[in-house]
């Protein structure tokens, strides 16, 4: 700025007293630029790059109670990601996340593709009404949802050990220790292809219809249609939508803990850090530390995945 | 997606704010409680009251109890919320300056609250704890000083149902310990009926349930491995792998393991005495006896229920310990001490109000043995039983989650700690 503002001064000197017109009216300009980016960044700095920045901070620091309210938390380097990683339930939480997360966000994605090419195809008359009971999953509270599979899936006399008597299956203990991960993932599943289908529906109205018309001229099947033209042109909707699934189910609470309180093999790196962050769950002993560090470990994870889609993205414009 | 989207952000919004509006302010605090006292003080027109009873909700008996004690020209502010959160938000106010003026926070955590210097002492704050029963004082006394009185308790004891019972064969009176306990559900369980309801769910809830069998064994509590304690462990996992007890109790809390009793199927249900009332109006004929321990006799339960404390306040201490003073008197003393229990559904923590109680209400009886031989869970352990406790939760659920597996009982209470 310095050089930019003397330069101009140096050229035309004899407009000596006073400043330059150019240079008032830059100045000006520059205020009110910031004077229009302020309250964004003071909005982003405020309730992102703050809480963020504490974040970490707090996992650096080992809080207690007694410290947390009155100060005086002792700085601790990585001590607590040491203490952390030393659980003997951390990498098993970790597999657990990260075949919950997998498995979600892959089904999710077919399912909820395949729903969309059936409705896109679609034009029958109850279309739309069908779209509209897909979206049921997303209308309703979690809470209401949780609740309900949890009834669902009691293992005494819920009403899917009912319908798997029916058919001759051995019934399940769905929220036992062992069986609790799948549970949660089914239930998840299900509260997350609605997002998935209206996503990738609104991205297969944009392939051109005329495309299809020219494939099908050409004697493409319907399966080679799919592979050749859906698949290729839905690929940046395909990104963005994995992108943010994954994003979102990396840090599902809700469904675990009103199911479980994340107990067993439900127990992923988002309840963890939650049940600690507010002594619930198991365990009424707050630890504010060893929360942030796994949230901190989360939000790195998350921020990878983000950057692996910005690269893709630009390679993609590329192409 | 802005439903989807939004819950997501309020959870991280949540977590992110939750956990690091910790950090923010700190700087400098006079050292707690060392200023103010309820003597000095004078009572203010807004007294802040803070329970962990949301179900009792404005306009209910409870409610009007509590507004009813506010002293001459004051009026009371009440705020409920589940005992976690309320202790949670407790930390958080008292971090602000904004704590309220009294809190009620179940017994085992005040010694937690006591070491995040959180709590005014009894006396700096005016409550007066003599005539209580010294096993309910307990989990308030922290180094020999004491921090808010409780104003009543409740117990655990074993519920049945006559009726089952009758049909079975079964004498209630004929259980004294644990093995003729077993033989009892049996006899329920092969007449068709089903066992017994009760509460394993993760967290102190659990624990508060298991504490009878676990102490009832002979266990103790500075250490979880003993054979002892993998004993009722083991009582609780065979239940589960025999098919007495639903397998939904790892999961039930108190008042879910309740309502699979009330449903009539069940010959027993161990749960709290606070639903003796509820109890008689019963679809069928239900009696209580008290928790048998392992070779006969009763096993100590923990004390249960809330301690009424005053918060560290950092502005006008003396006025809020006044207000505290005044309400907490009025909520524990005389016949509004009596009115605060029978609400409750608790028994007096002081012998001649719990005497008084039983003398007007018969359903009393058998629960004042069980209140005045329970023990404090906190007692031995004081601020550590929060560890201890998150441990044995996790022994609990390793221990039903086994389905009767010694193997897995025992690895469960063995591999028990950690975060």
């Amino acid at each position: 700025m310095s050089t930019l503002a003397a330069a101009p001064a140096a050229a035309w000197p004899t407009e000596a007293p006073g400043i330059p017109v150019a240079r008032r009216r830059r100045r000006t300009s520059t205020w009110a630029g910031i004077a229009f980016a302020a309250p964004l960044v003071i909005y982003l700095v405020l309730f992102y790059a703050y809480p963020l920045a504490q974040n970490v901070w707090m996992s650096l620091h080992h809080f207690d109670r007694n410290t947390f309210v009155n100060g005086g938390a002792p700085f601790v380097g990585f001590d607590i990601y040491r203490e952390v990683f030393a659980q003997p339930r951390f990498w098993p939480v970790v597999r657990q996340t990260a075949t919950f997360t997998i498995v979600s966000i892959t089904v999710q994605y077919v399912v909820g593709l395949a729903l969309a090419t059936f409705f896109h195809r679609g034009g029958f008359r109850l279309s739309s009404t069908l779209r509209a009971l897909f979206l049921v999953p997303w209308l309703l509270p979690v809470i209401v949802s949780g609740t309900t599979w949890q009834w669902m899936m009691n293992p005494d006399n819920g009403v899917l050990n009912a319908f798997l008597g029916v058919v001759g299956v051995e019934p399940v203990w769905w929220l036992s220790a062992d069986s609790s991960l799948m549970s949660v993932i089914i239930a998840n599943i299900w509260l997350g292809i609605p997002f998935n289908l209206v996503i990738l529906y609104s991205g297969l109205q944009n392939i051109p219809g005329d495309l299809y018309e020219a494939a099908a001229l050409d004697g493409a099947s319907a399966w080679q249609q799919f592979w050749r033209i859906t698949v290729p042109l839905l690929r940046p909707v395909t990104l963005v939508t994995l992108l943010l699934g994954l994003v979102y189910t990396l840090k599902v609470v809700d469904i675990i803990w009103i199911m479980t309180s994340g107990t067993g093999t439900s127990q992923t790196l988002a309840t963890w850090s939650y049940g600690m962050a507010f002594g619930k769950g198991s365990s009424s002993v707050i630890r504010y530390s060893e929360a942030s560090a796994v949230g901190t470990i989360l939000l790195v994870v998350a921020l990878a995945f983000g950057l692996i889609y910005i690269a893709i993205q630009r390679r993609q414009e590329e192409d | 997606m802005t439903m989807k989207m939004r819950r997501y952000v309020a959870i991280g919004a949540t977590v992110l704010i939750g956990s690091s509006l910790a950090a923010c302010s700190g700087g400098s605090t006079p050292e707690p409680g060392a200023s103010g006292n309820a003597a000095e003080g004078t009572i203010t027109a807004e007294i802040a009251f803070w329970d962990p009873y949301p179900q009792h909700a404005d306009g209910s008996a409870w409610d009007e109890h509590v507004k009813a004690c506010a002293p001459d020209g004051a009026t009371i502010v009440r705020t409920s919320a589940p005992q976690t959160d309320l202790f949670n938000q407790l930390t958080t106010a008292v971090k602000e300056g904004a704590a309220p003026d009294v809190v009620l926070l179940d017994n085992p955590m005040v010694p937690a609250a006591v070491e995040a210097q959180l709590l005014a002492t009894a006396e700096q704050a005016g409550i007066d704890t003599s005539g209580v029963d010294e096993n309910l004082l307990g989990p308030g006394i922290v180094d020999g000083t004491a921090y808010g009185a409780p104003f009543g308790s409740n117990a655990l004891g074993l519920y049945y149902n006559a009726d089952v019972l009758q049909k079975a064969g079964v004498d209630p009176a004929s259980i004294t310990d644990w093995a003729s306990l077993n033989a009892a559900i049996e006899k329920v369980v092969a007449s068709g009926a089903q066992g017994i309801t009760f509460s394993g769910v993760p967290g102190e809830e659990g624990v508060f349930q298991f504490l009878p069998w676990y102490w009832g064994a002979g266990a103790d509590l500075s250490d979880l491995t003993s054979a002892e304690a993998v004993s009722a462990g083991q009582l609780v996992s065979d239940w589960i792998g025999k098919g007495w007890a639903p397998r939904s109790a790892a999961t039930d809390n108190q008042s879910a393991a309740w309502d699979l009793f009330l449903t009539g199927e069940y010959g027993f249900a161990e749960n709290g005495s606070w639903f003796a009332a509820a109890a008689t109006d019963a679809d069928f004929s239900a009696g209580v006896i008290p928790i048998p321990a392992k070779d006969g006799g009763v096993a100590p339960v923990p004390t249960g229920g809330e301690f009424a404390v005053a918060p560290i306040q950092k502005d006008d201490a003396s006025d809020h310990y006044a207000n505290a003073a005044a309400v907490i008197d009025c909520l524990t003393d005389g016949d509004a001490g009596l009115v605060t229990n029978e609400t409750l559904g608790y028994l007096s923590a002081k012998p001649d109000v719990r005497a008084a109680q039983v003398t007007a209400n018969p359903v009393w009886e058998p629960w004042v043995a069980s209140v005045e031989g329970a023990g404090g869970r906190t007692t031995e352990l004081g601020g550590q039983y929060v560890d201890v406790s998150a441990s044995l939760s996790e022994a609990i659920q390793g221990a039903l989650n086994s389905a009767g597996d010694p193997a897995g009982v025992t690895s469960a209470f063995e591999g028990a700690g950690g975060f």
